[in-house]
């Protein structure tokens, strides 16, 4: 240090010391955090899901636990409209934003593979010793949408089937009992709707059967069940749409009768206003509708007095065939972005593993949604003492997949429009079908082409 | 640059002064300088248009004549995209659909904008309130105006509870293929005629007395008056409604997608709804970007034709 004639510090020398000893302490403290902080390399991940009342905030509740179990981690959690996420991966994909793990609804993993946009997960990182042991601890119908050649690239979670929701009391006042007179084919679902109809001129009061015709994820689900049930398929085997097949007429014919042939039905009504799709069923302004697992805490918010006296009462489909109904189930995936780095599919992994190991607290928060996950839940006392659980569990175990296929989106709005033409315009079944399978038919041969 | 080796007095222009400094070559001449100043200052709004308007249109252009589901590298496949629009009746119904939205709302929200402005400038007690009522339809969000229709329009709504005991059946607004395009232009009418009717009022009230009073003393009546006085001075005001209007609904989409979600079927399926689902649903963004292109040039034409429409009419009154 240059020192002044006196040999003491000039004032400069003075600032100049401390300017280098700060910027030394600045260098240094960083160095010595990650000296002695922790052992692991932080890692930030963006994790996205869609919105439910119950399973939103128990996803939210083991992230946050996972990061206090695991500080080197750090999420960011964001979650989206049911109908929305999947347009906003796929935005994200085309922008490089999309989250480096989210929840996919199951009808979206063919076109998320069928690009290449998911990395494969490493089953044992998962707990599970092999590809066999990981497909053999899942219902078998939900796996098949969530591997591909060998590989596991979903992460089961959720996965419900539909049920044919009653309203016991109703069923009192016009005579039925619900544990006796519950509707097994369509015939009898029409006439006991007929029954419960109550109506003011040419207004419901009470509409005897209701299906949701709001969204067309929601008419897919309706219609599904009863295109199968008929023998219909939605694809041939070389990929042409069937829809407009003799047994697509009979699936059509079956949809609208519950309206057109026996009147207990006003699908005018259906599409204008609910929020929620089961909200009529709900405020007992219709005796009976197809719908997931209703939560309690749902009914006991609209309804106080349904909930507090149980006369709620979930049974299987109709079918075609007497007593032999079944209705769609769909379910969720963990899934991870192929893009992710390698430090965060692990921590995704971790995240997942974490995620679904205690079922029986996912249970206790988001019942009665059930789990693809064969073993772990469903015999456990706490699952076992919710209302008809069985029931639910048969849904789930004896529903019929939606179809996976690369033109999910286009069949349908195809169905959806197809749907509201016959119901609501009462447009000739076969034109419509026949118009709809030639829309189906396009988009098949442009992805293709594609 | 102009090199001075003498050191006679400088002569230019027949006029004797000091001669000009030389410049060197990165000086400029004043008149220079303030033209750069001036395209500094338009420098930054032209960067803003080039970046988020005229780009992205260029873009949209180019991408139509590719293949691009958003996620792989696009492709060019000529003018497929095109092809497959005008084989795809679900464009031909929505475009249909289009026009009659267009057209309707536009014919609807001017003459109504237009007569209540009319209504408004009698000068009847409590006009300015009733003003002041009609255009909060304007200050409302989108989305609850919406909402709102959609009870409103209920099968089993206020409005049919005000039409049944005046002898009206039962009407499915929303869910009838023939009411709900209807239903949808009386929403969208009810939401900007207002707006208009504020242009068409401010136009109004700075067209000159004189007219009126001389056709006055000639005799002419009310409608005379109007005909012939207040509407040919209203021309080019009716000229940027018409157009501003029509570019509005060209470009409506909250509406049918929140009220009928283009339904029931296909009946309110307008091009912008279908741009959106093309894109975002199908994930195919070359074939929106085509309809994108389709529904820009139909824009384009329909200006043209009402500047020269308009300019004619203008002529003929002049």
């Amino acid at each position: 240090m240059k020192k002044s004639a006196l040999g003491i510090p000039s004032r400069r020398d003075v600032v100049r010391s401390i300017g280098v000893a700060g910027l030394g302490a600045a260098v240094s403290v960083p160095i010595a955090r990650r000296a002695f902080a922790q052992t692991k390399k932080p890692v930030d991940i963006s994790f996205w899901t869609f919105d439910n009342p119950q399973q939103r905030p128990w996803v939210h509740k083991r992230v946050k636990m996972f990061m206090v179990q695991n500080p080197h981690v750090k999420i960011d959690f964001q979650w989206f409209a049911f109908g929305d996420l999947g347009k906003k991966i796929s935005v994200g994909f085309a922008t490089g934003t999309a989250p480096d793990g989210f929840v996919s609804q199951d009808w979206f993993m063919p076109v998320w593979l069928d690009k290449g946009l998911l990395a494969p997960l490493d089953v044992k990182q998962l707990g599970y010793d092999n590809f066999t042991a990981f497909t053999g601890d899942f219902a078998k119908a939900f796996v098949d949408g969530a591997t591909k050649d060998g590989k596991v690239y979903g992460y089961p979670m959720w996965f419900y089937g539909y049920c044919n929701y009653l309203n016991a009391k109703q069923f009192k006042e016009v005579g039925l009992n619900v544990e006796k007179d519950w509707p097994q084919n369509w015939d009898q679902l029409g006439e006991v709707a007929k029954r419960m109809t109550v109506k003011d001129g040419d207004k419901f009061v009470r509409q005897g059967f209701k299906f949701a015709m709001h969204s067309s994820q929601w008419t897919m689900i309706q219609y599904n069940p009863i295109l199968l049930q008929s023998g219909g398929k939605w694809f041939d085997d070389s990929g042409k749409c069937t829809i407009n097949n003799e047994a697509g007429i009979k699936a059509m014919t079956i949809r609208a009768s519950i309206a057109q042939k026996y009147g207990a039905e006003d699908p005018a009504d259906s599409i204008a206003t609910n929020p929620i799709p089961g909200m009529d069923f709900l405020k007992e302004r219709a005796s009976m509708f197809f719908c997931h697992p209703l939560p309690t805490s749902l009914v006991k918010a609209e309804n106080p007095a349904m909930e507090a006296e149980n006369y709620f009462r979930p049974v299987q489909y109709p079918g075609v065939q007497t007593g032999k109904g079944f209705s769609t189930t769909y379910g969720f995936n963990l899934v991870i972005n192929g893009k992710a780095s390698a430090e965060k599919q692990e921590a995704l992994h971790d995240l997942y593993k974490f995620m679904m190991s205690d079922l029986v607290d996912a249970w206790k928060d988001a019942a009665p949604f059930t789990f693809a996950k064969k073993t772990g839940w469903a015999d456990n006392p706490e699952v076992q003492k919710f209302p008809y659980v069985n029931e639910i569990i048969r849904a789930k175990d004896e529903g019929v997949f939606l179809p996976r296929s690369l033109v999910f989106n286009e069949l349908a709005d195809s169905m959806h429009r197809a749907v509201q033409k016959v119901m609501l315009s009462k447009a000739d079944i076969k034109k419509t079908l026949d118009e709809a399978a030639a829309e189906v038919d396009r988009a098949t041969a442009a992805y293709k082409k594609a | 640059m102009v090199e001075l080796t003498s050191s006679e007095p400088y002569q230019h222009g027949g006029l004797t002064g000091p001669p000009p400094v030389a410049r060197r070559f990165w000086q400029i001449h004043h008149r220079q300088r303030i033209r750069l100043w001036g395209i500094a200052f338009v420098l930054p709004t032209l960067m803003f248009f080039a970046v988020f308007k005229y780009g992205p249109m260029m873009w949209a252009i180019e991408l139509s004549f590719n293949s691009y589901d958003m996620v792989s590298t696009p492709y060019f496949v000529g003018l497929d995209n095109y092809r497959s629009l005008a084989a795809d009746p679900i464009f031909r119904e929505t475009l249909i659909n289009t026009f009659v939205y267009i057209a309707g709302s536009t014919i609807l929200t001017t003459v109504i904008g237009l007569s209540l402005a009319l209504a408004i400038n009698t000068g009847i007690p409590g006009a300015r309130h009733c003003m002041t009522a009609m255009f909060l339809t304007n200050l409302m969000p989108i989305i609850a105006v919406c909402l709102v229709w959609r009870f409103l329009l209920h099968p089993y709504g206020l409005v049919n509870q005000i039409l049944q005991p005046l002898g009206f059946g039962r009407i499915d607004w929303l869910t009838s293929s023939s009411t709900a395009m209807p239903a949808i232009i009386m929403v969208t009418v009810w939401r900007f005629a207002p707006y208009f009717m504020v242009i068409f009022l401010a136009a109004l009230l700075a067209l000159p007395e004189d007219y009126y009073e001389a056709a006055e003393l000639d005799g002419a009546g009310a409608i005379r008056r109007f005909i012939h006085i207040t509407l040919p001075l209203l021309m080019p005001t009716i000229f940027f409604v018409v157009v501003v209007s029509a570019l509005l609904c060209a470009r409506i989409f909250l509406m049918p997608y929140l009220i009928t979600g283009g339904g029931p079927g296909n009946a309110t399926r307008v091009l912008s709804m279908l741009i959106y689902e093309t894109g975002f649903s199908y994930l195919k963004m070359g074939q929106a970007a085509a309809i994108s292109v389709v529904l820009f040039t139909i824009m384009m034409v329909f200006t043209a034709l009402q500047i020269r429409l308009f300019a004619r009419s203008e002529q003929v009154y002049m």
